[in-house]
């Protein structure tokens, strides 16, 4: 069996269990938190690891960023054999409520990237995997930590919405503040489309790292690794309680 | 507006329990006021929307049918919240359209394909109508404690029952086939507006459906197997809207 198009893995080299930052860079470190992990491969923003954790056979593979390639790298790691995964990253803030460090748990997503587009016809819901929102959501409060669980929003630009340069971008994205989304970040309403269809299970666990609504930074580059490492911890224990639960 | 009588519910603010059973059928919200609840009590009738206040396991529930369609689905569920109720979850029939579905199955509804006309008054689409989370889970948790089989997942709403239906013009299963492709298990008439309206007036819809036909094989449930399997979705709801009441801090935080 030969190497897949572009993770450059074999079928049965990821667990059942998947991690999915952006970042390929982000992929050693989370990959540090697993018992004796192993680098599988690595290939244009896609960097996949393999190790275990409590047992468990558990992975990492990164993205990259954006619907376009986390929906090759979703497709190709379900080929491999992952069943169960959580997306983990930052994403933008679009209510002043949320604070910098506190968990926001996606529950749907608003679809206004490309790529699920291609999968099925707009009115067609991207959900999280209820299995997964409430073991993220049952970690979560074990740790003591805030979470958010509701609606986000993912699209396929940063700088529309970030830059000073698109004013009216707050304008533009209203519709959303006031039907109270939560966050922007850029792949999960492709995952969560791509995860119902091809049948496994497929959450999202977020920090903001930016306020969409003033286009400001509200965390330091220090604080984000930290964040990731807590969030790596989180669905780490979040796959071990689902390998423990009767699966359904 | 909001402590007025509600316009076509005639109902009050605070006289109708907040925790709310939606079917479509008048005859169902009796059938479950009569057979279901204690201390039944009718609050209101007009037109399709029928409401009855009960106790259910010594809590406080309501029932209110909402009539066939997502316009009127949207009124009766716009006026509840207006009169305080915060709970609701639809119960109903659909038609299957996934393989895994066999008639008699009960379907625990997580999203709705928004092939209505209503809620997109409400919202572009490409926000999701998502059932909430933790009634879903409760949902699930209620069927299994009773050992009631179901499926979980996403089904369609449409404004058209019988576009969709082997008495359609054209070939109708072409027009279906994307929705089983996708893994749609079943097709209905209200879960995308209420989960819609629900999400942005900030309340809790769920929704547990009976199939009552299968499009792919054309079989029919009958009369007296759909009130069985029926009975059983009316009792995982009434259930969780119980178990809302008693860990109420649980799931509000």
């Amino acid at each position: 069996m030969g190497k897949i198009h572009h993770l450059q893995i074999k079928t049965g080299e990821i667990g059942d269990f998947v991690l999915l930052p952006e970042d390929p860079n982000r992929c050693e470190n989370i990959a540090g938190q697993f018992q004796n992990p192993r680098l599988i491969a690595k290939n244009r923003e896609y960097t996949t690891y393999t190790g275990k954790y409590k047992g468990l056979k558990v992975s990492v593979t990164s993205t990259g960023m954006g619907s376009p390639s986390a929906a090759i790298a979703l497709e190709e790691i379900i080929k491999s054999g992952a069943k169960y995964c959580i997306r983990l990253g930052t994403s933008q803030k679009m209510q002043n409520y949320i604070k910098p460090g506190e968990l926001i748990i996606p529950t749907a997503a608003v679809r206004q990237d490309g790529t699920s587009l291609e999968y099925a016809p707009i009115e067609f819901p991207a959900i999280a995997d209820n299995t997964i929102v409430h073991a993220l959501i049952a970690i979560s409060r074990q740790k003591g930590l805030k979470s958010y669980e509701g609606i986000i929003m993912s699209n396929d630009t940063f700088y529309s919405d970030l830059s000073r340069l698109y004013l009216d971008s707050r304008k533009r994205e209203k519709c959303w503040t006031d039907a109270n989304v939560l966050s922007k970040d850029n792949e999960s309403s492709a995952l969560f489309t791509i995860s119902y269809i091809r049948n496994i299970h497929l959450g999202s666990l977020l920090t903001a790292t930016e306020n969409l609504l003033n286009h400001k930074k509200v965390v330091t580059d220090k604080d984000e690794k930290r964040y990731y490492h807590l969030m790596t911890e989180i669905c780490l224990e979040a796959f071990s309680k689902l390998n423990n639960s009767e699966k359904y | 507006m909001k402590d007025m009588i509600q316009r076509h519910l005639k109902c009050e603010k605070n006289k109708v329990n907040h925790f709310v059973l939606l079917p479509g059928d008048i005859e169902r919200a009796k059938h479950i006021s009569s057979h279901f609840f204690n201390s039944s009590i009718k609050i209101s009738e007009n037109r399709e929307f029928h409401i009855y206040n009960g106790i259910y396991q010594n809590k406080p529930v309501a029932v209110c049918s909402t009539g066939i369609g997502c316009m009127s689905a949207s009124v009766a569920i716009e006026e509840l919240v207006n009169c305080g109720c915060q709970y609701f979850i639809r119960v109903g029939t659909c038609g299957a359209l996934s393989p895994k579905v066999n008639i008699g199955d009960i379907i625990i509804v997580s999203g709705a394909v928004r092939g209505d006309g209503a809620s997109k008054e409400y919202i572009p689409l490409a926000y999701p109508a998502v059932a909430d989370h933790t009634m879903v889970n409760i949902l699930k948790k209620e069927a299994e404690k009773k050992n009631i089989r179901y499926h979980a997942g996403i089904i369609r709403t449409h404004d058209a029952f019988y576009m969709e239906s082997p008495f359609a013009f054209g070939d109708w299963k072409k027009r279906t086939k994307i929705w089983t492709e996708t893994g749609v298990l079943g097709v209905e008439n209200e879960a995308s507006t209420l989960f819609v309206i629900g999400s942005l007036r900030k309340v809790k819809v769920g929704a547990v459906l009976v199939a009552v036909g299968h499009l792919l094989n054309r079989k029919k449930l009958r009369k007296e197997n759909l009130q069985n399997s029926m009975d059983k979705a009316i009792i995982i709801a009434c259930k969780t809207l119980v178990e809302l009441q008693i860990n109420k801090e649980t799931y509000n935080g």
